[in-house]
């Protein structure tokens, strides 16, 4: 039992930031953020237990033990034909151990957001591409561009931690802030405080010719575009030093072309680093997509959609997308391992639901089995990824329920 | 349990055994002297028509980290075996547990990354810690940090240097420091694109001469054994063996271990402006005591380039193979780029660094100061070490490939006039005790009472040469038979080995401020202890000793 009033440190496990300057108060295994300004406090007690978290394994609606429940998972997977394992974030030795299980019963595993990991990719796998990291941006980024809207609410301290940074080696100024897109009033209104904005209301996918437009000797006028905004824009960019472009990738969604988006992008920060220096710094996903990608890389080959068989890992994009594999009925069994966010989960009817979960965690049908499965940085230490995928953190152990982690009961299925 | 190999044909160089008939004992791990044997003997391996060696050691091959990663993600056309076009000989940037076996299987039982970021250190931990059956470690990077070119633009004392260097080694579990292209990967972050032994860097004011003055002598002062590991200044350039000469004085004499130095052998002359210096290197790698390097030889097909060297793979990156490649700048810490590459035996250029690398084993005088390395994969695989050890002791096989190459070649190598063929003596101390003694590994490289039992056996009557090397018929690790007759006989995981000067704690003060103001994580986190070594990042680490107390 944690004791009342204790401080804890907190490696934050709820975006690809991992900001590991958060301090917490755990109460009765509840954990409270410290500080009252740090913009994610709300989002992180959130994740705190509450009266509908669920504790104890559950079969349907009704509670089991866990030795009942791993029985019941084990027959499932016997019975069945193909076994599809979804990672909607966990650890590093939760992914370790999901190879494990995956290689000896020859499975396959996808990870929920590979699609957006796969566009991002795509343009290390197909061309050129000049990457920087968290701390080089803080510290030598003197124009940045922001392209889609919704980056500031996936990594909240992005703003405080690194674009608007207090301090910085070598920006005595503050940074010059491009936003392309379409940014709420409010967002600007935040960013301002911090850095100098100029706001590019934008249609994505009309991204490349913005970008060409940006070009010194250019005079192509960009649809929506006012050509004083426009020289102006040509005028920052043309002083800055070092230049830095971020993107979600899931705000191209939307877009006709996301691929396109990207590859303009990387190739405008390509052709930038000729004469001067420029880089990208994309931020992935808040539900450790690095962590996910990184390690599969390693032990693998491949960054995600692999299926064990025959001694190996095999890799398919198209043939294991967990999507594809769902609707066409080429799975019948699904794990989904979902331990950072409680955000409600679509089962499907025509397999069988197994989830090892967040006590929190809310689906849009009851699975088979469910498992509650410990938070990584909140219930057990643990190892996971930032967005620039160079660095990674080593997170702690904050409260003092008994959940086993999923590494845990995957080693007991193996 | 007590294992007896019988009368094999041991080499122990270390021991000053070569090729003698003999017995080697095995007991819980340990390699065990006959007249300490106190229970019976259990197994007996019959090796009569065999050569015993000590674990092969690679001191230089990218097996983990950030680059490395980077690269199986860019280059997955190459492992992806249901692709028609899969090539399952080649492995260009291969997973962890490939890298196992494969290393395994040739009889390699320790290797070392050259090239882990410190801030990166985490990662390049839990990669080696996923590969199976070796031991390994790795060389820390610094010289291109902000934090330690701040030292030395604020004039610090070599006590604090000496003090950074220690912390460095403890809090990235790290056996040694590497730099490379001494403050240039900096340099290029303020859009500098080269940088001389003798040049100032533009901001921070610095030579790399200075920069490997104060790190070999932080490495000295503090005991640690491996000396400063060097990746030089003007990799690849044509004329680049001057400054290769210059960073051999920026030592003054102290220990220092030139890495991959075929790619800084390189004159400017002759019609094509690209010849060899392989003399003039070898001249200096001669008459210098404290002088060691590894070769980095490369061998012609597919590969892929990565290294810290941002800088000359941002230069590098027009000559990709295929058209694909990424650079890197890394948290004010270092830098990446991974470029994949062909050498292709039809170019002049690529064939002469082929017998520019050979030029410089064969003149090398003493093999306990030149190390068997392709800079894997920058030169080559590891897979193809098999390969050049034949074309090491194997004249007329050497001469037969050369006579292929471009005409042109004959007039710019001295490769054909070279009738050295290495012995089974000199590859023994080149590929076991030498590297072994290099890194201050006492219990590796050696039979001697009480080291690892990492043993290779090879079997005699196989005559190709590369085909002996490459299928030993017997690895032995921690004294677990691991692979028989190319069979692998049971999966174990390896430890990490690690040095830990002492040093004065308070420099971690000045450290978690310059850590709170200008990174994005706490110093706190980026310290990897040791139970989280074994615990989180899976790998329990072994501690050497250094060489003797600190000085400074
Ligand atoms: S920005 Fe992300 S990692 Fe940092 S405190 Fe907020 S949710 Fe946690
Ligand atoms: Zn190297």
């Amino acid at each position: 039992m944690a004791s009342q009033n204790d401080n804890k440190n907190l490696v934050c496990p709820f975006c690809s930031l991992h900001c590991d300057d958060v301090s917490v108060t755990t109460d009765n295994n509840q954990y409270k953020v410290n500080e009252s300004n740090n913009v994610c406090a709300k989002k992180i007690d959130t994740y705190n237990l509450n009266n509908k978290s669920m504790l104890l394994p559950k079969k349907g609606a009704k509670v089991v033990s866990l030795s009942s429940a791993l029985e019941d998972i084990r027959n499932i997977i016997k019975g069945h034909n193909e076994t599809l394992i979804i990672n909607h974030g966990v650890d590093l030795s939760g992914v370790r151990s999901m190879l494990n299980f995956a290689s000896q019963k020859n499975y396959i595993i996808d990870h929920i957001n590979s699609k957006f990991l796969y566009q991002n990719i795509g343009v290390v796998q197909r061309t050129g591409y000049m990457a920087t990291s968290l701390t080089e941006a803080k510290n030598r980024a003197d124009v940045v561009m922001v392209f889609g809207n919704q980056i500031f609410d996936k990594s909240p301290r992005l703003l405080e931690k690194v674009l608007g940074a207090k301090n910085s080696l070598y920006m005595k100024k503050k940074k010059e802030l491009i936003l392309i897109g379409d940014f709420s009033e409010n967002i600007i209104k935040e960013i301002k405080k911090k850095c100098n904005v100029t706001n590019v209301k934008l249609d994505l996918d009309l991204t490349n010719d913005f970008l060409n437009a940006t070009s010194l000797d250019s005079s192509e006028a960009v649809k929506g575009l006012k050509k004083s905004k426009l020289s102006n824009i040509k005028n920052i960019i043309n002083k800055s030093k070092y230049l830095v472009a971020i993107w979600l990738a899931s705000d191209f969604i939307k877009a006709k072309n996301p691929k396109k988006i990207i590859s303009s992008i990387s190739k405008y920060i390509v052709d930038r680093n000729i004469l001067s220096r420029a880089a990208c710094m994309p931020i992935s996903g808040s539900l450790a997509d690095a962590t996910s990608s990184q390690a599969l890389t390693w032990t693998t080959g491949f960054s995600s959609r692999i299926k064990h068989s025959e001694g190996t890992f095999k890799h398919d994009r198209n043939a294991f997308d967990s999507k594809h594999l769902i609707d066409n009925n080429n799975v019948d069994v699904v794990i989904h391992i979902s331990t950072i966010s409680p955000d409600k989960l679509k089962l499907n009817k025509n397999v069988k639901n197994i989830v090892l979960g967040h006590p929190n965690t809310t689906f849009t049908m009851a699975p088979d089995i469910f498992i509650p499965v410990g938070i990584p940085g909140i219930d057990y230490e643990g190892i996971m990824f930032r967005t620039d995928n160079v660095v990674s953190v080593a997170l702690k152990s904050i409260r003092g329920i008994k959940l086993p982690t999923t590494q845990n009961i995957l080693d007991k299925l193996a | 349990m007590i294992t007896q190999l019988k009368s094999g044909n041991v080499y122990d160089p270390h021991n000053k055994i070569f090729n003698v008939k003999k017995d080697i004992f095995i007991e819980d791990g340990k390699i065990i002297n006959k007249k300490d044997i106190k229970s019976k003997i259990d197994k007996v391996i019959n090796c009569s028509d065999k050569i015993v060696m000590p674990g092969a050691i690679d001191l230089h091959t990218h097996i983990g980290g950030g680059k490395v990663n980077i690269a199986r993600l860019m280059l997955e056309e190459f492992h992806n075996e249901i692709d028609p076009n899969y090539d399952s000989s080649s492995i260009i940037a291969p997973s962890t547990l490939k890298t196992g076996l494969k290393y395994i299987e040739m009889g390699y039982t320790t290797c070392f990354e050259p090239a882990l970021l410190p801030i990166n250190a985490r990662q390049a931990h839990a990669e080696m810690s996923d590969i199976p059956f070796i031991d390994k470690g790795g060389y820390a990077l610094l010289g291109n940090d902000d934090y330690f070119l701040s030292l030395l633009k604020n004039k610090s004392s070599q006590s604090t240097i000496n003090d950074y260097v220690a912390f460095i080694l403890k809090a990235t579990q790290s056996i040694g420091i590497k730099v490379v292209n001494p403050g240039g990967i900096n340099a290029f972050k303020f859009n500098q694109r080269a940088l001389n032994v003798d040049e100032k860097s533009k901001y921070f004011n610095i030579t790399p001469r200075e920069i490997v003055e104060k790190l070999t002598k932080a490495l000295y002062d503090l005991g640690v054994p491996h000396p400063l590991h060097v990746h030089c200044s003007n990799l690849g350039i044509p004329g680049n063996f001057f400054s290769t000469i210059e960073t051999i004085k920026a030592a003054n004499g102290l220990p220092i271990h030139l890495t991959h130095i075929q790619f800084q052998s390189y004159g400017n002359n002759g019609d094509r402006g690209f010849s060899s210096a392989a003399v003039e290197i070898s001249n200096y790698l001669n008459k210098i005591d404290n002088l060691t390097c590894d070769v980095g030889q490369i061998m012609f097909g597919q590969t892929v380039t990565m290294s810290g060297d941002s800088m000359s793979q941002h230069r590098n990156h027009k000559h990709a193979h295929p058209k694909k490649w990424m650079c890197m700048d890394i948290e004010c810490d270092a830098g990446c780029g991974v470029v994949p590459f062909k050498y292709q035996d039809k170019s002049f250029v690529n064939a002469l660094q082929w017998a520019i690398g050979l030029e410089i084993f064969l003149l090398a005088e003493d093999p306990w100061k030149v190390f068997l390395t392709t800079d894997h994969p920058n030169g080559a695989p590891f897979t193809s070490y098999p390969h050049l050890i034949k074309l090491l002791m194997d004249k007329t096989f050497r001469n037969d490939i050369l006579n292929q190459l471009p005409k042109g070649i004959l007039e710019h190598t001295i490769l054909h006039t070279l009738k050295r063929e290495y012995t089974m003596d000199e590859i023994s101390i080149m590929t076991r005790s030498a590297p072994a003694k290099i890194l201050g590994l006492e219990k590796k490289g050696n039979f001697s009472n009480g080291s690892d039992a990492d043993i290779t056996v090879y079997n005699k009557n196989i005559k190709d040469i590369e085909e002996m090397f490459a299928h030993p018929s017997l690895v032995i690790k921690d004294g677990k038979i691991v692979v028989e007759n190319g069979q692998i006989k049971e999966y174990i995981w390896g430890k990490t080995h690690t040095v830990k000067p002492e040093y004065d704690k308070s420099i971690e003060k000045d450290l978690s401020k310059f850590f709170d103001k200008y990174h994005t994580m706490k110093l706190d986190n980026y310290i990897i202890s040791d139970d989280e070594m074994h615990r989180l990042v899976g790998s329990p680490i072994y501690v050497n000793n250094c060489s003797r107390k600190r000085k400074e």
